[in-house]
């Protein structure tokens, strides 16, 4: 194979990547993407379509292209001959919906020739060899950027086999009397669900949902934020992942109201422990860290990379250390790069990580 | 977007430069400096609201950028006038809000374009930033350095008394101490003079400015005029807080701006005018007459005529003879929030247009009128002589 640079995983981190490497003067041929389904929607369709949600928690710059402007509500506004997008995104109340930005999706992979690069192949090896990169037997690559996605769906392990159990975001539909664990932005999305369907609702958490607009606080998906954070040492590092971490959902009346209503009317209530239910939604998001992924785990005990608890440790670029070059450049994209940007699970981080990976693939002389 | 300081320095400094690239050559077309010190005074405010928003705003929504560039304006007028920037009102907001609407498309629309990472990075711009900055403060700095070489000289006149008529024929900054006073006047016959904190005892004219533009006299009190306390003729002025009083004739009038319709407008601002003919009085001129109090005129307190295009705007005209503010000979004035109270008729004249009007317009005249208030005078408004008058009260 004559390409040179590949990436490994076949979502919306990768297609984010795609489209940035595209846009920095790179051929569909010199680019091969690794992954098992050729549309790099599908898992983001599937889970949505899941829990049933209409818009998106991210804002006009939420998107797949590689250039920031023109953002989601420019688009929106000059389709529709209607300003309101632009006002809304001046207040940061523009939020695409999911019909919108599926169709955003499918345009980008249209125009950045993604199918041409496409490799059907899920890659469950990457070794360091002479050179690259080598990739289960598919040939050596220079610059390689993985972005494997979520590792798997969470679920609590007192609920593994339970028939009641289903997770949110596989599909469902809701009995009368529903159990949602979880607190973030799909058991909020689940608990509207359930109550416009007509059941009752209990939810299961155990700690009081953050309320933010996005999923972390706006600094930090900007150099401001993590210009910080890449200041601090690994216990502290770790420390504010985790407190990153915790569910959190928006502001906003279109979620209290109806849970309010529905609490004064007794079809709402939460409580810290399952008890009885005839059915169960796991809104627990996906497993944490590098050792549910196996293609990341291998690596990390193939090459003896650093770690930390749930991270490997990577650069500020998002680059793996000591595996990175000035002829070659292993990456992260996506959930696995949160050491270099804590908000690598979101577009802006899978930006992040694919602006730096095209600054590297430019500078290394054997492009 | 969450800017970085440096982020929003380079973002500042980067769409300024064309802003101030067009003012300098402007000042350079124009042989004047004010476009250039105005762009100078819009960086140098820029830079230093940057520095308070990288304390107070962590994070800026896109709408915040709207009562921000308000708030600056506002910094850059004040800092225009407590610099003695000579620039029209319109053109100065004219060239801020197009400096501000380039500096938004530039921001959101084309630095994310020239550079990928420019939001993340919290609108730094890498080199580009690097050059903009630069290319920026050696515009400035050598602008900077060729308008002040270029400065006129400032002489300083030690308290006393100094024989007059001081001619001033070469651009020049006249500056007195507390205690200066010149007897016998002023002349001024050269562009770029500015006269400041002088007490004159006039012989005709107190201050006589002829033939020059982009002249200012500042905080001067001038007393004993037989003719003028300050006379301007084919110039532009900007006159402020000025006192002028005990007129040695009846004739003699306080301020008088005439044919200078081809001059750059005048403004006479925060004077103080007791006595004399009549107060302001411009012919064929364009002034701009503001939140001056005149008192006890034999004539007029404030006339715009003889095809001035004028406006008298929240002056206080007290106690005049025959006229408060007056509008003639087919000059059009906007007269507007002024208070003119206890005019009394000229009961000496046969002159019907002199009955104490608080004011007059005649001879094809167009005046303006709002919000103004009148009180204890004769008679109100009138026009006279194929004269208007529109209310838009």
């Amino acid at each position: 194979m004559s390409r040179r640079i590949a990436i490994v995983g076949g979502g919306l981190a990768s297609l984010v990547a795609y489209a940035t490497l595209r846009k920095g003067g790179l051929e569909p041929a010199d680019i091969a993407v690794f992954g098992t389904d050729l549309d790099p929607a599908a898992d983001f369709r599937r889970r949505a379509g899941a829990i049933r949600q209409r818009a998106m928690r991210s804002e006009s710059d939420g998107h797949a292209a590689a250039a920031s402007w023109p953002g989601l509500a420019v688009r929106s506004a000059l389709r529709r001959r209607d300003p309101a997008p632009l006002v809304a995104t001046l207040f940061d109340r523009y939020h695409p919906t999911v019909g919108e930005f599926l169709d955003h999706l499918a345009g980008v992979r249209e125009r950045t020739a993604w199918d041409e690069s496409f490799v059907r192949e899920r890659i469950r090896r990457v070794r360091a060899v002479e050179g690259g990169f080598e990739l289960d037997g598919h040939g050596v690559f220079p610059h390689v950027l993985l972005a494997p996605g979520h590792p798997g769906l969470e679920r609590p392990a007192e609920l593994a086999g339970d028939p009641r159990a289903v997770h949110a975001y596989e599909p469902h539909d809701y009995a009368d009397r529903v159990t949602v664990v979880g607190a973030g932005m799909a058991a909020a999305t689940e608990w509207l669900n359930a109550l416009a369907a007509g059941s009752s609702v209990v939810s299961v958490r155990r700690r009081e949902p953050e309320r933010r607009p996005l999923n972390l606080p706006r600094p930090l998906f900007t150099r401001r934020g993590p210009a910080s954070f890449h200041r601090t040492g690994v216990p502290q590092r770790v420390a504010l992942l985790r407190s990153w971490s915790s569910p959190s959902y928006p502001c906003g009346r279109a979620w209290d109201e109806p849970l309010e209503d529905a609490r004064r009317s007794g079809r709402f209530s939460v409580v810290p422990e399952l008890n009885g239910a005839e059915q169960i939604i796991c809104a627990t998001g996906f497993h944490r860290g590098f050792r549910h992924d196996p293609l990341l785990a291998k690596l990390v005990a193939d090459h003896g990379l650093e770690t930390a608890e749930d991270w490997i440790v990577l650069a500020p670029d998002s680059t793996v250390p000591g595996l990175s070059d000035t002829e070659r450049t292993l990456a992260l994209a996506g959930v696995p790069g949160q050491w270099a940007f804590p908000a690598a699970d979101t577009l802006a981080g899978a930006k992040y990580a694919a602006r730096r990976f095209l600054q590297r693939v430019r500078r290394c002389p054997t492009r | 977007m969450s800017y970085t300081l440096r982020g929003r320095l380079e973002s500042r400094l980067a769409a300024a430069l064309a802003p101030l690239l067009a003012a300098a050559g402007l000042a350079l077309v124009l042989r004047e400096w004010w476009p250039f010190a105005l762009a100078a005074l819009m960086v140098g405010v820029g830079v230093v609201a940057d520095l308070a928003y990288d304390r107070l705003v962590a994070y800026q929504p896109g709408w915040l950028a709207l009562p921000l560039g308000a708030a600056e304006l506002g910094l850059v007028m004040l800092a225009a006038r407590a610099t003695d920037v000579n620039a029209s009102l319109v053109a100065a907001l004219a060239f801020f809000v197009g400096s501000w609407l380039l500096a938004q498309v530039l921001g959101h629309a084309v630095f994310p374009l020239l550079r990928l990472t420019y939001g993340e990075d919290g609108g730094e711009l890498g080199r580009l930033g690097v050059v903009s900055v630069t290319a920026v403060f050696v515009v400035v700095v050598g602008g900077g350095a060729i308008a002040w070489s270029t400065q006129p000289p400032t002489i300083r006149l030690e308290a006393g008394v100094y024989d007059g008529p001081l001619v001033l024929d070469h651009a020049q900054k006249l500056v007195g101490e507390p205690g200066t006073i010149v007897r016998g006047g002023i002349v001024v016959t050269a562009d770029d003079v500015v006269v400041r904190d002088l007490t004159v005892v006039a012989e005709e004219n107190g201050i006589e400015v002829d033939d020059a533009k982009n002249v200012v006299l500042e905080r001067v009190e001038i007393s004993g005029a037989t003719l003028d306390g300050i006379n301007v003729r084919r110039s532009s002025v900007r006159i402020r807080d000025c006192l002028i009083h005990s007129p040695a004739d009846e004739y003699a009038q306080g301020i008088d701006i005439s044919f200078s319709i081809h001059r750059a407008p005048s403004l006479v601002e925060g004077c103080v005018i007791v006595g004399g003919y009549e107060g302001i009085v411009t012919h064929s001129a364009l002034v701009e007459i503001r939140e001056n109090r005149v008192r006890d005129t034999s004539l007029r307190g404030i006339a715009i005529t003889e095809m001035s295009m004028g406006t008298a705007r929240e002056n206080d005209v007290r106690n005049g003879l025959g006229v408060g503010i007056y509008c003639g000979d087919y000059s059009h004035c906007l007269i507007e929030r002024n208070a003119v109270s206890g005019t009394r008729p000229d009961l000496a004249s046969s002159n019907g247009t002199r009955m104490g009007y608080g004011i007059l317009a005649t001879f094809g005249a167009e005046a303006t009128l709002r919000e103004n208030q009148l009180t204890d005078n004769h008679r109100r408004t009138r026009a006279f002589a194929d004269a208007r008058i529109h209310r838009v009260d």
